[in-house]
């Protein structure tokens, strides 16, 4: 069991390393958190700053509990969340497993992983809305080249499709990063341990199954919990591909907000409704917070 | 050992199966690396090309014309437009992506540092609490922040945009610092420290070193989620002196042409430095392999 | 344009330019020192007009500083930002007709600041769509349009001609109605090759798209009470329009997602056979660069609704002063010379329709004259729409947000999700809970 440094009283050591970020995420975003709050509780329009005082303590919230649209909006972004993040991950680790046994070119290859990750979301957006543009997309024009189909499949129009469309460009937008930390840990994996397993005769699949497996799920998790929070980026993909359309059909939280907040100017409306979702993230992030703890206790290593 | 006796030897068969293996391992990645790659590829060579064969129909497969055109027009040499002050661009990206990536760094270290080797009170109430303020989505800091912002004289210079980038990524190089620290063995820094190092000196000879692959890969994220990042900067940003790439590439898109392959080749600019500075980082990826020896 | 063709006409006004330097500054007063701050709307059409800001700042010795080069939706963003956060600390700002309304009193009445015989020069109709309230606070820049573009052999194909008159009963021939339109665009279309029509599907787009039908057919969005009368018997028949096409295969199935970069650039790909489209793109369209039609585009005034109508959603670009600007003159100078005969015709010859009559002529003379056949009909078309068929959306402020209830709906009934009625029915209970919510009745 390694040994941890406990703090003495008075000990402000860790304080101290600990202060640059604590005051960074305060000054950046708790104050501007707290002026959120209180818009919510207002029927803050931009467009009329004087609304600014206008107090309507929660009519915004409670709008918002009748009002299907969001709830059918939230459930899709669950699902959206759920999905991708699964993906990613899977196939993340895919890659980086295949990645970690090749010897040869590793550096190009790695870099070629990351592709990906160079685009900025708006250009995936961009990218996969003409890809997938019925008519004169490469998507449809290789189907049709290829003699697989005879139709101009609306990718972005079906309501199945257009889900699988965005996930597609957000899975391929972000499953470098799982692939890239997993290998980071696959590579930080101390060697005793798997070389002990193969000496005692077992196959690949226990090997990965016992001991791979349980060593790179903290960095997982932390992935996971990351990409969760930070799917928000994937508002510039569905804003640029669907518009959260058509009739609604890929609506999730964010388009929503969006439109609510800077389109119709309901600012007050827009921050109720980013709190009820903060709230999702947080199940998700608390979710995944106790998947690494539990982890990490399995790993045996600090707490 | 009973590892002599225990595998059977199949001399014959052996090479072959690895052989195959081998292939099918290589054949996998290939298509991996295919699909993770193609559309990507795609608007490169689309910024090579006029926008006339892009959006051909049926599509023209082989391009026939492969023109330079594209980047012409945004360095202004075309003749009827003004060109985008791209290296202006550039040089506030670099600079913004650079520096908020190296003080992101600093502070994710330490507080990394802080979670992997102490405890103190409330240690697991802050660790989830620098994460939970990551969960707030963008839309609802985007205004109270230009609200500040402008009181604070901070729009449209690159340190309020790199101050944005800094609080962006420092829960997540936390995070991950935190987590190779961890993969640590304290034995190691308490080794150096009998033989004369202070905790300091220890820290650099030995931590820091073999946690290098977190710190590299941590480095990589926030330079690349700062280098990419739109909302955030066109809120920020107003002209010249601090707007982005991204911002740019948007300014570029006026509302009714969409001048696709104007925008793969503004798309080039943006991905080649990006793509340079990773592969610059590579090798700082791969951890020490040597320290695997000790588990303590 | 081919390349040569613009240096030369660069090199021209620029000569041009010089020789009316003295000219200029007689005209735009003197501001030395100062400097004036605006936030333009960018973007690689509008950019030629800026280059030219440099001889205003020489004739007045003022500065220009601009403070921000944004695209539509962005600059709108960043405004209201502005009134929210209080830092309305510029002077001029790029504006539109059917932005302009939302942002309340920020801008100042123009009547008061520009000398008649100056707005004198502008086509009255573009001086009554950007007034709000009685309050001139915008002036008019260029203003766009929607006429049919079509392929011109297409409809000159003898076959086409035989074979559409036996079906159909009446001769072949460019559009005059909406009605013709399906007939013909269901007759061309060949998913998924080919296509006979094609329209823009989502946000503010096919809601300005469902209105101009509308108002074709006779109806009209609100009556004077303001309560909404689109889901009337022609806002349903406008709705079947789009309805109709899409389910018989003749719109390409992607258009409940297209805005208006899917339309210019599928009509360019040729991949369709009529496009009604703005003014602005025709430059576009003929550019054997960008476009496989180009040298087959005809163009025709928009078709005409059941009630005899011609649809004519029309916006015009333009610029506003805010009324916190320190240098009122100064801003006023810059805005006129921005808009004045010299500067227009240089966006005219792009293709960019002016809101000067007198430049209507100009550049109707110039095509005429440089044997440019294709944009003197282009232009000679959109003269008549402008001065016409034109009209904008209802002015109000609540206009945005109750286009954002609409376009949903709307793309309920075109992909079948409800009824035509259904639709709209769903839409006009919104729209009515929003304007009752803004006070109006």
């Amino acid at each position: 069991m390694p040994r941890i440094l406990t703090t003495k009283r008075g000990n402000w050591t860790p304080v101290l390393l600990l202060m640059p970020a604590i005051v960074t995420m305060l000054f950046v975003v708790a104050l501007p958190l707290i002026f959120s709050l209180y818009t919510s509780l207002t029927a803050y329009r931009l467009v009329r700053p004087e609304t600014l005082w206008d107090f309507v303590w929660f009519r915004n919230y409670t709008r918002l509990f009748t009002d299907w649209d969001f709830w059918v909006a939230f459930g899709r972004t669950i699902l959206f969340l759920t999905i991708a993040l699964n993906l990613e991950f899977i196939l993340g680790l895919g890659i980086a497993l295949l990645i970690a046994r090749i010897t040869w070119g590793q550096r190009t290859l790695r870099t070629i992983m990351m592709f990906p990750m160079m685009f900025s979301p708006i250009l995936v957006g961009f990218m996969f809305k003409f890809i997938f543009n019925d008519n004169i997309g490469i998507l449809n024009n290789a189907l049709q080249s290829l003699g697989l189909t005879d139709r101009a499949i609306p990718w972005l129009v079906d309501a199945k499709l257009a889900m699988f469309s965005i996930i597609f460009a957000e899975v391929w937008m972000s499953t470098s990063v799982f692939a890239i930390l997993l290998l980071a840990g696959l590579f930080a994996m101390p060697r005793d341990p798997l070389e002990a397993a193969k000496v005692d005769g077992c196959n690949s699949w226990q090997v990965f199954r016992h001991i791979t497996l349980p060593f790179i799920m903290p960095f997982a998790f932390i992935a996971m919990t990351i990409r969760s929070l930070d799917v928000a980026r994937a508002y510039d993909i569905v804003h640029v591909m669907t518009g959260g359309g058509p009739a609604g059909r890929t609506e999730l939280l964010w388009t929503m907000i969006a439109r609510t907040g800077y389109s119709d100017a309901r600012m007050g409306q827009a921050n109720a409704m980013a709190y009820v979702s903060t709230i999702l993230s947080i199940l998700f992030t608390w979710y995944f917070y106790n998947k690494l703890m539990a982890a990490r206790r399995y790993m045996g290593g600090v707490q | 050992m009973t590892v002599a006796m225990s595998r059977p030897m199949t001399a014959p068969t052996r090479p072959l199966k690895k052989r195959a293996q081998s292939a099918a391992l290589w054949f996998t990645t290939f298509l991996l690396m295919v699909i993770m790659c193609v559309p990507g590829l795609w608007v490169v060579l689309s910024a090579f090309r006029p926008n006339r064969e892009i959006l051909a129909k049926p599509p023209i497969w082989v391009p026939t014309e492969i023109t330079l055109g594209n980047f012409a027009k945004i360095f202004g040499f075309g003749a009827e437009q003004v060109g985008i002050p791209v290296t202006s661009y550039f040089m506030n990206s670099m600079v913004i992506a650079l520096t908020s990536t190296v003080i992101a760094l600093i502070i994710g270290m330490a507080g990394g540092y802080a979670f992997a080797r102490y405890r103190f009170r409330f240690k697991g109430g802050i660790f989830l609490g620098l994460m939970l303020f990551r969960a707030v989505p963008g839309i609802a800091l985007s205004l109270p922040v230009f609200m500040m912002w402008s009181r604070l004289g901070l729009i449209d210079t690159q340190m309020g945009l790199i101050i944005v980038y800094v609080s962006l990524n420092v829960p997540f190089t936390i995070w991950l610092i935190d987590g190779f620290f961890r993969q640590i063995p304290m034995s190691l820094s308490e080794a150096a420290q009998v033989d004369g190092c202070t905790r300091w000196q220890a820290f650099w000879k030995i931590e820091f070193p073999l946690a290098r692959s977190g710190i590299a890969a941590a480095g990589v994220f926030a330079f690349l989620t700062s280098w990419n990042e739109y909302a955030l900067a066109s809120q920020v940003t107003r002209s010249t002196d601090s707007k982005t790439l991204p911002v740019g590439l948007m300014d570029f898109t006026a509302q009714f042409t969409i001048d696709w392959a104007g925008m793969c080749a503004m798309a080039v600019i943006i991905i080649v430095p990006a793509l340079i500075m990773t592969f610059l980082v590579q090798k700082h990826l791969i951890a020490g392999l040597t320290f695997g020896g000790v588990k303590g | 344009m081919t390349l040569k063709t613009a240096k030369k006409l660069s090199l021209g006004v620029a000569v041009a330019a010089l020789c009316a330097g003295s000219a200029v500054a007689q005209d735009f007063g003197s501001f030395p020192g100062y400097t004036l701050r605006v936030k333009l709307i960018g973007g690689a059409q509008y950019e030629p007009l800026y280059a030219t800001i440099a001889e205003w700042e020489a004739a007045t010795g003022a500065t220009v500083e601009i403070l921000s080069r944004k695209n539509h939706f962005e600059l709108d963003r960043e405004i209201k930002q502005d009134i929210a956060a209080g830092t309305l600390d510029w002077c001029v700002g790029s504006n539109h007709t059917s932005f302009a309304p939302q942002y309340g009193n920020i801008y100042t009445d123009l009547n008061a600041l520009i000398p008649a015989d100056v707005l004198a020069g502008f086509t009255p109709l573009m001086l009554e769509h950007s007034t709000v309230d009685g309050r001139l606070v915008q002036l008019p820049r260029h203003s766009d349009v929607s006429n049919m573009f079509y392929q011109k052999s297409l409809f000159e194909d003898e076959a086409n001609r035989t074979a559409f008159e036996a079906e159909y009963g009446y001769p072949l021939a460019p559009p005059e109605t909406w009605e013709q339109v399906s007939d013909m665009a269901m007759f061309f279309a060949n998913p998924p090759d080919f296509y006979g029509f094609q329209y823009v599907g989502k946000d503010e787009a096919v809601n300005g798209r469902f209105y101009e039908l509308l108002v074709a057919n006779g109806g009209a969005m609100f009556d004077e009470d303001w309560n909404p009368t689109f889901n009337s018997a022609a806002g349903v028949e406008a709705l079947s329009f789009f309805v109709d096409l899409y389910e018989a295969g003749a719109v390409p199935a992607g258009v409940p997602n297209y805005l208006w970069d899917d339309t210019g650039l599928g009509f360019a790909s040729g991949t369709v056979a009529m496009d009604l489209d703005w003014g602005g793109w025709s430059a576009f369209f003929n550019d054997p660069a960008n476009s496989q039609v180009a040298g087959n585009v005809g163009v025709i005034r928009a078709p005409m609704g059941s009630a005899g109508i011609r649809t004519g959603w029309s916006g015009s670009h333009s610029f506003s002063i805010t009324e916190g600007c320190d240098n009122m003159e100064a801003a006023a100078s810059l805005i006129t010379f921005l808009t004045d005969p010299d500067r227009q015709i240089i966006e005219a010859r792009m293709g960019i329709l002016p809101t000067r009559d007198a430049v209507w002529d100009t550049a109707l003379a110039e095509f005429e004259a440089s044997g440019n056949t294709f944009m003197t009909e282009v232009f000679s078309t959109f003269r008549t729409s402008m001065a016409e068929d034109a009209f904008t959306v209802p002015l109000i402020p609540e206009w945005i947000e109750v286009s954002n209830v609409m376009w949903p709906e709307i793309q309920a009934a075109i992909v079948g999700d409800k009824t035509a009625q259904e639709a709209l029915d769903d839409a006009a209970e919104a729209a009515a809970e929003i304007m009752s919510d803004a006070g109006y009745n």
